[in-house]
């Protein structure tokens, strides 16, 4: 479908919201930290490969690479941190329910397991796409593991930056037998791989690269979705706040085209460059293998 | 120690000698140069460089060099690179020739010199104090002791004939010094010649991740900024720059308050290596009749960070076939909804 294409439909039909424009804020930044970091990091870990030499060069290489990752994992830590204010802030301070339980929650609910039965069936083509609620169970998975990955991430590249002061605090009896930078190095450098790996493979192609999507599901970056898509791809959500009256309060109108294009012009050099990222590090694979 | 200081005092005398000689021909250089230009002498390089630096004036271009121990033939270039000479270590205007060389003081050049020279001897009356730190080194222990091939002065230095540059040698540099990033980039692998899992294992770690991106300026270790220069002892030493009594000074040159646990840090993991699996693997079999094996091993570094690797080999290959599949199958499946639907659009149109 052309960019003019679906334009017109967008127009000509009512939209929601999908996002709030801090979610998107927050999608953002984890965007640009998160290729920052991929981009100066992924090197270390292919150095034997000629691409892994140009690419940190490519970021100044030693030590600027490292200053640009950490200038990164900073804007990480500040997407993490407000994002978890955000969730405080809704759970104690405006009272809002449904965080931990029920349709709305991002975290793993029993019906769940029915969706992945009935999407298993799909696949199969022995059953129609089960209609889900906001949240589909693999949404939930990205979700919690980007928290996971981001924490341990977290934690190690810490380990990594400072180990003098982190040796410090375990006595040497302990030290001689855990080797704290040691294990850090190569949980930081595996979980990096996973975490690349997963975004720019799993990610991208559940999300942004569907054929009904490509080349990127706009949603994440206008914050809106057309009925037809809402219906299509969240029916529970739109029957439930059908009934609940709610339907109105997320009518938005449609996105402009302007920002239609806005949103392709970023993100297609993105989703190139990571498509990129991956096929290289999964050439050393093969390289490796063979 | 009464034989260095000995040493040193004809090191002085020399270097006094040099200066008279110096200061002699500066006064009659006129004279001495001009009657006979074809004897060569000290305080001049002109006539070695006349002809050392172009290929058709000299009789022979290259000469097979035979390494007596190993008796490896190298093809070395008789030709000079003035530039590349000039900025090395010995290219000061206090060195000359035929310092070095100096079975050719004083030779007639008319017919030129004859071909074969002694080898130049870089200890007597200069580099002695490094030579002596070297023979106290664990390689030439392996030498007296075990009787083995150890590396000597010129398989590290090879850098030291490279003013017979451009054809045949390896480095592009001459004398190489500490701090040059291309030498120290080189050193790895020289090193990494013999001790091959020990340069694989130093590429698994911070340190020698990034040399191994092309960045041995001086604020990466390589080598021998751990191990050290002429005086390398076996880590099981405690004078050895990584053993016990030293690791902390080490570490601490470039980790300021380097502490006890830091420098417990493992320098080189064994987590490719099959030969530490292999061991563990033998361990855990005989637990019941030498459970000591294993105790060592448990207790043993490497044998945490082996498993954290296992473990996130075993996560990656989970997670990207499990998941691969799943988008794989949804990817597909949305493919094929969409042509469905296409496809009733297109009746539905018609």
């Amino acid at each position: 479908m052309s960019l003019k294409e679906r334009g017109m439909q967008m127009k000509s039909s009512i939209n929601y919201v999908r996002f709030s424009l801090f979610h998107r804020f927050c999608h953002f930044l984890i965007i640009i930290s998160f290729f920052g970091l991929v981009l100066t990091g992924m090197p270390l870990a292919f150095r034997s490969y000629g691409w892994a030499r140009w690419l940190y060069e490519l970021f100044g290489g030693y030590p600027t690479a490292g200053f640009i990752h950490r200038i990164c994992a900073l804007i990480t830590f500040f997407a993490a941190f407000i994002h978890f204010l955000f969730l405080f802030i809704c759970v104690s301070v405006q009272k809002r329910k449904g965080f931990f339980w029920g349709p709305g929650s991002l975290l793993i609910q029993p019906r769940d397991i029915f969706d992945i039965v009935g999407d298993i069936k799909w696949f199969l083509g022995i059953g129609k796409r089960p209609d889900f609620d906001q949240w589909i169970y693999w949404e939930k998975f990205e979700y919690l593991s980007l928290m996971w990955g981001t924490l341990v991430m977290a934690v190690t590249g810490l380990i990594l930056w400072f180990p003098v002061q982190f040796t410090k605090i375990i006595p040497v009896s302990v030290a001689s037998v855990v080797d704290l930078p040691g294990i850090a190095l190569i949980i930081h450098r595996y979980e990096a791989i996973l975490a690349a790996g997963f975004i720019f493979t799993i990610h991208f192609f559940h999300t942004h690269l569907l054929p009904e999507k490509m080349p990127v599901d706009e949603a994440i970056f206008t914050g809106k979705i057309t009925e037809a898509e809402f219906r299509h791809e969240r029916l529970n959500q739109f029957k439930r706040l059908e009934s609940q009256r709610q339907l109105e309060n997320y009518k938005v109108a449609p996105p402009s085209l302007f920002v239609s294009f806005l949103t392709r012009l970023f993100a297609v050099p993105i989703l190139i460059t990571g498509l990129l990222m991956v096929g290289f590090m999964f050439s050393a694979l093969l390289v490796w293998a063979i | 120690m009464v034989y260095k200081s000995e040493k040193s005092l004809i090191r002085e005398n020399l270097s006094g000698f040099k200066k008279f000689t110096l200061g002699a021909f500066v006064t009659l250089s006129a004279a001495i140069i001009g009657l006979s230009p074809a004897v060569l002498t000290a305080g001049d390089n002109g006539p070695c460089i006349e002809c050392h630096t172009k290929p058709d004036k000299l009789k022979t271009a290259e000469k097979a060099k035979i390494n007596p121990v190993t008796g490896e033939i190298k093809v070395v270039s008789m030709v000079i690179d003035e530039v590349t000479f000039k900025a090395s270590a010995h290219g000061g205007e206090d060195f000359f020739c035929i310092d070095c060389h100096q079975d050719l003081d004083g030779v007639d050049l008319t017919d030129g010199h004859k071909p074969n020279l002694k080898p130049v001897d870089c200890i007597t009356f200069c580099h002695d104090d490094p030579a002596d730190e070297y023979l106290q080194s664990s390689h030439v222990k392996l030498m007296k002791e075990k009787n083995k091939d150890v590396p000597t002065c010129k398989d590290c230095h090879a850098g030291v004939t490279y003013h017979y540059t451009s054809l045949g040698e390896k480095s592009p540099r001459d004398v190489p010094r500490g701090t040059d990033p291309l030498h120290r980039k080189l050193t790895i692998d020289s090193c990494g010649e013999c001790h091959q899992e020990y340069l694989d294992s130093y590429r698994n770690n911070a340190h020698g991740q990034v040399t191994a991106l092309g960045h041995t300026d001086t604020d990466v270790p390589v080598c021998f900024d751990c191990h050290g220069k002429h005086k390398i002892l076996n880590s099981a030493d405690p004078e050895s720059k990584v053993g016990k009594e030293r690791i902390l000074e080490t570490c601490g040159s470039c980790h300021a308050n380097a502490n006890a646990s830091f420098v417990k840090h493992v320098e080189h993991p064994q987590i490719k290596n099959l030969n530490y699996y292999k061991k563990l693997l033998a361990a855990v079999k005989n637990a019941r009749s030498n459970p000591a094996d294993l105790k060592t091993l448990l207790k043993n570094p490497q044998t945490i960070l082996c498993v954290v690797f296992v473990m996130y080999i075993g996560i990656l290959a989970f997670t990207f076939s499990a998941f691969g599949l799943h988008s794989l199958l949804s990817w597909f499946a949305v493919a094929r909804d969409e042509l469905k639907r296409k496809g009733h659009a297109d009746e539905e149109q018609h």
